[in-house]
């Protein structure tokens, strides 16, 4: 799986669990203020994400600091690069 | 004691998703069981049959209301809209701490309970758990969800007395109302079709088995060859309004709730007794001021098993005599459950309208044992100016409710 691939499947679990239009979905928009998740959202983010990419990051301390939808990129590729996750 | 008004109805059903669907069903005779395939999966599981109400419109509702909701949340949800649009009922109203809410189901979300426990025991895992999971589990779940669809500020609560739930419901709405704390409330239950609920009857012998291939002939209410209860899915959902208040804002009145009563049988948690049947409704009728001679139909139970049908016959007959006229509607659209006496009392409220009885439908021979009261086996007209619906659940409880037509 490629950079492209992980941003491609993060934005598939914010238009499939949190019906988000793709055209909402840019680097640099905001998961509260941009994209109208809350605090229970996240929860829910955070499973589909491990569902997605086949990760445990519920306890992961780097989920706390995720703002934009760019971090989540960066977080879940550089899982990826560190060998954190399979994925066929 | 204030007065109180039925002023609107609303219904997801297996027969369509609103009060006229339902109707057209019921006139027309349809039957809404299916056998259901899926289920054969089930070991121990005997009742293949089932009658599922169609989910759709769902995404009318804003994803992060709908979140929190099941299966039987969104029906909920979608009753109560409907039955909120009908009575006429403003925002400032509906959103006052004088409007409240009560809904009832059997266990909360069966679907949801299902799935959570199939993620998190395998492995004892809880990390793939959705923080949605409690909110659609709960025995709450509908009243909760209703009241945050519809931003209810006040009295909100869920009642959990199996197939008495949404009885209990209304019941309960009516003494709030008609002792000054609420001027309305949506009342009402909803329930989900599942394997697990079914299963919970199947296992006690309560399910009918023997028409997994023919289920357009089960339940058969009364009928000498009823087998047990199907299980359906939907909701049903009331405004119950203080009679003043309804007039004064020119609201339309479909009914007057007149009596009510809930109680315990006592005697077995599994079922109920005639002489708690009876009890129940006598208490009801007192609670009306009326006289059981007022009565001219019953909305039965009549779930259509060995037991509950003739004890309920039983019961009819040794408070009314032979003579009221008695229906079912669980041929049509199967045992709703929690849901059951909402719905079907806003079917007989329309056909107290319409001033016309439609038959419990898969009646065909009366059972001796059912005998001695006068089931209604074809389609009547007739009018109907007191209305007695009854509902009868695990855990011995028995509740029974009074309505009569409205007049001035």
């Amino acid at each position: 799986m490629n950079d492209d691939q992980v941003k491609k499947g993060v934005d598939e679990v914010f238009e499939e669990a949190f019906e988000i239009s793709p055209d909402r979905l840019k680097p640099e928009s905001k998961i509260f203020e941009d994209l109208g998740l809350d605090s229970l959202d996240i929860v829910d983010l955070i499973v589909a994400l491990q569902k997605k990419f086949k990760v445990q990051i519920r306890e992961d301390e780097r989920v706390r600091k995720i703002r934009t939808l760019d971090d989540i990129y960066q977080f879940i590729i550089a899982l990826k690069n560190a060998g954190g996750f399979s994925q066929s | 004691m204030k007065r109180v008004v039925i002023t609107g109805r609303g219904v997801v059903s297996s027969l369509g998703n609103d009060l006229p669907s339902l109707m057209a069903g019921l006139a027309h005779g349809k039957s809404a069981v299916r056998h259901m395939p899926d289920w054969k999966k089930y070991k121990g599981l005997h009742s293949l049959v089932g009658a599922p109400a169609e989910l759709k419109g769902e995404k009318d509702i804003p994803r992060q209301v709908r979140r929190s909701m099941g299966r039987l949340s969104i029906f909920g949800a979608q009753a109560a809209k409907q039955a909120v649009e009908e009575a006429g009922i403003t925002e400032t109203f509906l959103t006052s701490q004088r409007f409240g809410c009560v809904m009832g189901s059997t266990m909360g979300g069966a679907e949801a309970m299902n799935d959570a426990f199939e993620l998190m025991l395998p492995s004892l895992d809880l990390s793939q758990l959705s923080a949605m999971s409690f909110f659609k589990c709960v025995s709450h779940t509908a009243a909760m969800n209703v009241a945050q669809y519809l931003g209810i500020k006040g009295y909100v609560m869920a009642t959990s007395a199996a197939c008495a739930s949404s009885l209990q419901a209304l019941g309960l709405g009516y003494e709030l109302i008609r002792s000054g704390r609420q001027d309305a409330m949506l009342c009402g239950g909803a329930e989900e079709l599942h394997p697990i609920v079914t299963g919970t009857f199947d296992i006690l012998f309560a399910t009918s088995t023997h028409y997994n291939e023919d289920p357009s002939v089960t339940p058969r209410p009364f009928d000498e060859r009823r087998d047990g209860l199907v299980c359906g899915e939907g909701a049903g959902v009331l405004v119950l309004e203080e009679y003043e208040h309804a007039r004064e804002r020119g609201a339309p009145i479909f009914g007057e709730v007149a009596g009510y009563s809930t109680s315990g049988s006592g005697s077995s948690v599994s079922q109920s007794s005639r002489e708690g049947m009876q009890a129940c409704i006598e208490d009801a009728i007192a609670d009306s001021g009326l006289r059981a001679g007022d009565v001219d139909y019953i909305s039965a139970h009549a779930t259509a098993t060995m037991q509950g049908d003739q004890c309920e016959a039983e019961a009819i007959r040794a408070v009314f005599g032979g003579k009221v006229l008695v229906g079912g509607l669980k041929g049509y659209i199967g045992h709703t459950l929690g849901a059951s006496g909402a719905i079907e009392l806003a079917a007989s409220l329309e056909m107290m309208s319409r001033g016309e009885i439609y038959p419990t439908l898969n009646l065909g021979k009366v059972d001796p044992a059912c005998s001695g009261i006068t089931h209604v086996q074809e389609r009547l007209k007739r009018e109907i100016r007191v209305i007695v619906k009854n509902c009868f659940a695990f855990g011995g409880i028995n509740a029974a409710l009074v309505c009569k037509k409205a007049e001035d």
